[in-house]
């Protein structure tokens, strides 16, 4: 699928996000006036972690702090719930959000370009449109980005090759790979090694691949090749799913990628060669170029993949006044939307608090839920609550700690569709 | 061709099902000392608690209430259980007036 299908295909649904002339009316009610805390934050990256940034230090922040978004893309397509697309159940369109709300409820600038280069000494940030923009406090929350693979083939066979791993035109080309199997046909997913965005979403893929293709093709296979010694999230449901709902699915462990034959659609991996019709190969993961490639050191964790953090604050701990936020900071958290939200708004307080002369909240408290639908209609779900461990320094489960849900049934089903429809109006409205 | 008071009916539905949570700026909750803990609510419960699952308003005693009666059912894995047992009795004080206050 080319570029101009693909505009065609959103066109054919309500591509852009909500914009209702109440919110008009309201805009002038959301913002408080000034808090005491005063100056300018730049926030880059506008998913989860900095929709939520934007809102927040406006909402608690108050009129004082001017909130200006980069962001490259004017729509932003939920990765969650894009597993859907991949079935029928949903549209990319219905995935759609867009930045109205924030710049009318909040007065949030939007810039809809990139970020070309920081300077943490005059503190400002260069654009690709050629401006530049100077900022107190430069929030980060450009998600990750994907390490190559190993292909072989002609460009055709290889451009089918998609991770379909960050909603948009890959998750498009592979419904329609899905849509085209036969009975006789076999779906290959291939999960990186951790830390990868959003824990069970393979295992999830997996499932409603095998669902849609029992449903509707009265046949087919999944064959889960996992670079993890063993199922990462909802080990019990999964490996349900897996063993008794789904029989379909063969879950091979310890399958470490080495390269895929796009030609004859073989997978190679240290436990062997695998055949399939439609491969889904999603490579392993690091945080994006902006704090990979910066030439400040940002990515300084033990693996030098992610960006090392002051958990009270999302500070790095490399340069002063550039916070990280959501799937390319590191820590214990999972990197996942829904707790990126959280890490947006724990931020968010520590910049207010900043901005007032305050230190940060020693209490930071966050929090992961994910709902994953099963089958067409049902689902489980993965939570954990987490505080901060003030002598190891980072977020510990609190609690329970990680629980997933005992069963796997239609009630979760219906709350995983509350669940997301509040998760993203706390984001995006 | 539909009639008017349908078109009405449709047009109110769509807003209706469409209408993103709006937050308001609150005087009595700006710099409540629940205010963090209580936004780890909002993803399912809406922003101040104004969503599906509203919490706005309540009054603080239910909530804690039924946030320590969660707490103290440690058999009982469901989702709030795992979320009330993450919390101290204070914590859940906290929250509670936050969002008794909306």
């Amino acid at each position: 699928m080319n570029r101009r299908d693909f505009l065609r295909y959103l066109s054919m649904g309500a591509a852009a996000g909500l914009t209702l002339p109440l919110e008009q009316v309201l805009a002038a009610a959301a913002v408080p006036g000034n808090t005491g805390a005063n100056g300018r934050v730049v926030v880059v990256g506008g998913g989860m972690a900095g929709a939520a940034v934007a809102k927040y230090l406006r909402l608690w922040g108050g009129t004082g702090v001017k909130v200006t978004l980069v962001e490259p893309n004017a729509i932003y397509y939920s990765n969650i719930f894009s597993n859907k697309v991949l079935t029928g159940d949903t549209t990319l369109a219905k995935l759609a959000y867009n930045y109205t709300a924030l710049k009318k409820n909040y007065g949030i600038e939007v810039k809809t370009t990139s970020v070309t280069a920081i300077d943490p000494t005059s503190k400002q940030v260069k654009l690709a449109d050629g401006g530049t923009l100077p900022y107190e406090h430069l929030v980060l929350a450009p998600g990750i980005t994907f390490d190559a693979l190993s292909v072989s083939g002609t460009i055709g066979n290889k451009a089918k090759i998609v991770h379909a791993w960050q909603a948009g035109p890959q998750t498009v080309s592979l419904q329609a790979q899905v849509k085209a199997m036969t009975n006789k046909d076999t779906f290959i997913l291939t999960i990186p090694p951790k830390p990868y965005r959003c824990p069970p979403g393979p295992y999830e893929r997996a499932c409603v691949v095998a669902d849609y293709l029992t449903r509707v093709k009265k046949g087919g296979k999944v064959i889960v090749l996992d670079a993890n010694n063993g199922i990462l999230a909802e080990p019990n449901n999964f490996g349900k799913a897996f063993t008794s709902i789904h029989k379909n699915i063969t879950y091979v462990p310890n399958a470490i990628l080495n390269s895929i034959d796009a030609d004859t659609g073989t997978v190679n991996t240290a436990v062997g060669s695998f055949k399939g019709k439609v491969i889904n190969a999603i490579p392993a993961q690091r945080a994006a170029s902006i704090i990979t490639q910066s030439g400040l050191g940002l990515a300084n964790d033990t693996t030098g993949k992610w960006a090392g953090v002051d958990l009270l604050s999302y500070e790095s701990t490399a340069v002063a006044k550039i916070h990280v936020i959501g799937d390319s900071h590191a820590s214990g958290q999972p990197k996942a939307g829904h707790i990126a939200n959280a890490e947006a708004k724990v931020c968010a307080d520590a910049i207010v608090r900043a901005m007032r002369g305050e230190s940060p909240n020693p209490n930071p408290r966050t929090n992961s839920a994910c709902y994953t639908p099963i089958t067409k209609t049902t689902a489980s779900w993965l939570s954990v609550a987490f505080k901060y461990d003030p002598a190891l320094k980072t977020m510990v489960p609190a609690g329970a700690g990680v629980v997933e849900s005992a069963t796997i049934n239609k009630d979760n089903y219906e709350e995983m569709n509350k669940w997301f429809s509040n998760l993203m109006s706390d984001t995006f409205a | 061709m539909m009639k008017i008071p349908d078109m009405v009916a449709k047009v109110l539905l769509t807003a209706v099902v469409a209408l993103p949570a709006v937050a308001f700026a609150n005087p009595a909750t700006l710099n409540h000392p629940g205010r963090t803990l209580a936004a780890n609510c909002f993803q399912c419960h809406g922003t101040d608690g104004y969503g599906m699952e509203s919490l706005a308003g309540e009054s603080a005693a239910e909530i804690v209430e039924e946030m320590l009666e969660m707490k103290w059912d440690t058999a009982n894995k469901d989702i709030m259980n795992v979320h009330a047992q993450a919390y101290t009795d204070e914590e859940v004080a906290l929250i509670a007036d936050y969002f008794s206050k909306q």
